[in-house]
């Protein structure tokens, strides 16, 4: 294993990020502080409790969720994409670097971001009292499990597209909606019985509900279905993007 | 396979055999087999298509072969990737750099990734900068730099791992006449100092000055393999034996 190098690249992708610290870092905390002031602290004022739990509280792990998803995929899509654009990716290519340690460097900027991202919000969090933490080992089990989710999607996409708007269509197309109808700001029991079945199918809802239980302590999903779907996913999107860095598939002709 | 350079007799550091490169149904290196012994300042010539760069790529990594086999001082540079890779310096002829970052950083990342450690590094760096004459511009960012900072940029980067086989890809282009003359001087002492070296240049002037060794490449093939001091006894040029070679074809 080479660890310099690994740390190196690491440390390539930290300064990256906080280059730019507005639009990495700035930026969704001020999403997140509107998404918190607006939807939990003045609507939800005027909603009555969901799952016995305050509103702000019961959404505040779903924006928490939302930031951590789009930091880290953001991270590693714009990373292995404006690599292979300004073609920079040679330097990589060209290093002793394994096809494993470039993906682990990836994913672990993607996941110090989503980190930062993640205290960032839970420090907002605390000021309007939307903050609990029932089972904070678990918590913090779900937000690196979830970032590297988004962060191997992330490297996936930026290998795939082809153009910038291919990059953005995704997230647009794809994530966002998901995210949102993975039940951040709603219980799935306030849907109607039949269409019920459509959120239990997305797989969002299981990271939304992961969260939210080592946070508020309540859980509307199956956790054994929950923990296989984020493992499952892991394993397969980490196998995948490693096949595709050895086969050099669109880096590589 | 041992070449002979003048009386000496030197191990290969580069074996390239049976190499065959397709991008999907075209074929841009067609069976081709050539080793370069240690020291050797090698000159990779051939106009454009021709597989100079095809050739380079499959050696460094950034190629996927499709058929033969390329070894680096005895590695596999496919199944013994990583090792291998230690060996090379590549300077290559477009700038793949994040434009945005500092000069001093893109040679520092790269000494990381080949596993140079903090205090080396920075010794390592800081020497590089000087040589290059690029200490006063290390806090600008690549973009801010002219074509010729750039390129030595690229080539501070490319020796940061003092690699045994060095690879130029037209490392004088838009560089100006007075620095070229530098960077020269500095190839010569690199080679003089054991370091074998692989160039290849629009300029054959350069190639004429430098090389031990010209191979010309044309249509995939090796068209003609000839030592210094061969072509020195011909008659023609190296440019009209070029000219001959490739029928003209631009390079």
């Amino acid at each position: 294993m080479n660890w310099v190098g690994l740390y190196t690249f690491i440390r390539h992708e930290i300064k990256r990020m906080l280059r730019v610290f507005g639009q990495t870092i700035l930026s969704p905390l001020i999403s997140a502080t509107l998404y918190i002031f607006i939807f939990g602290f003045v609507i939800g004022g005027r909603i009555d409790l969901i799952a016995g739990i305050k509103y702000i509280t019961f959404v505040f792990p779903g924006i928490l969720m939302l930031n951590i998803i789009s930091s880290s995929f953001a991270h590693s899509s714009s990373s292995v994409f404006f690599a292979r654009f300004v073609k920079s990716i040679e330097e990589l290519l060209v290093a002793p670097l394994s096809y494993f340690e470039i993906v682990s460097g990836y994913v672990l900027g993607a996941v110090a971001r989503a980190f930062i991202v993640a205290f960032g919000i839970l420090v907002v969090g605390i000021f309007f009292d939307a903050v609990t933490l029932y089972h904070p080992f678990l918590f913090i089990l779900h937000v690196i499990a979830i970032a590297i989710i988004f962060s191997l999607l992330g490297i996936l996409i930026g290998l795939w597209a082809k153009n910038f708007e291919q990059l953005g269509a995704i997230n647009i197309f794809v994530i966002t909606p998901l995210t949102y109808l993975g039940g951040i700001f709603y219980s799935v029991h306030m849907l109607p019985a039949k269409i019920q079945f459509l959120t239990y199918s997305n797989p969002f809802f299981y990271f939304v509900d992961g969260i939210r239980n080592s946070m508020v302590g309540i859980n509307e999903a199956n956790t054994i279905v929950g923990f296989s779907i984020i493992v499952g996913l892991i394993i397969f999107l980490g196998i995948l993007v490693i096949h595709l860095f050895k086969i050099g598939w669109r880096i590589r002709p | 396979m041992v070449f002979c350079v003048g009386m000496q007799q030197s191990e290969d550091v580069l074996k390239v055999e049976h190499l065959i490169k397709r991008y999907g149904t075209t074929l841009a290196i067609n069976d081709i087999s050539f080793s370069i012994p240690r020291g050797q300042f090698f000159g990779f010539l051939g106009p454009n298509g021709a597989g100079k760069s095809s050739t380079i790529s499959c050696i460094t990594g950034t190629a996927r072969i499709t058929e033969g086999s390329i070894a680096v001082d005895g590695l596999d540079v496919v199944n013994e990737y990583k090792e291998a890779r230690k060996k090379i310096g590549i300077s290559p002829q477009e700038f793949n750099v994040n434009i945005f970052e500092k000069t001093e950083d893109i040679i520092d990342y790269m000494a990381g990734y080949y596993g140079l450690r903090k205090k080396q590094r920075t010794e390592r760096v800081s020497h590089l900068l000087d040589r290059f004459e690029l200490t006063e511009h290390r806090e600008k960012a690549f973009r801010e730099l002219s074509g010729g900072l750039k390129r030595r940029v690229i080539l501070a980067r490319a020796l940061v791992h003092d690699p045994e086989l060095l690879i130029l890809d037209e490392p004088t282009a838009g560089v100006d006449v007075e620095q070229r003359h530098a960077l020269w001087k500095y190839f010569r002492e690199l080679n003089e100092a054991g370091k074998t070296i692989i160039l290849t240049s629009h300029y054959l002037e350069e190639v004429e000055l430098l090389c031990d060794r010209v191979v010309i490449i044309n249509k995939g093939k090796i068209a003609s393999d000839r030592l210094r001091t061969e072509f020195e006894k011909d008659d023609k040029t190296l440019e009209e034996r070029y000219l001959e070679i490739t029928k003209g074809e631009t390079y």
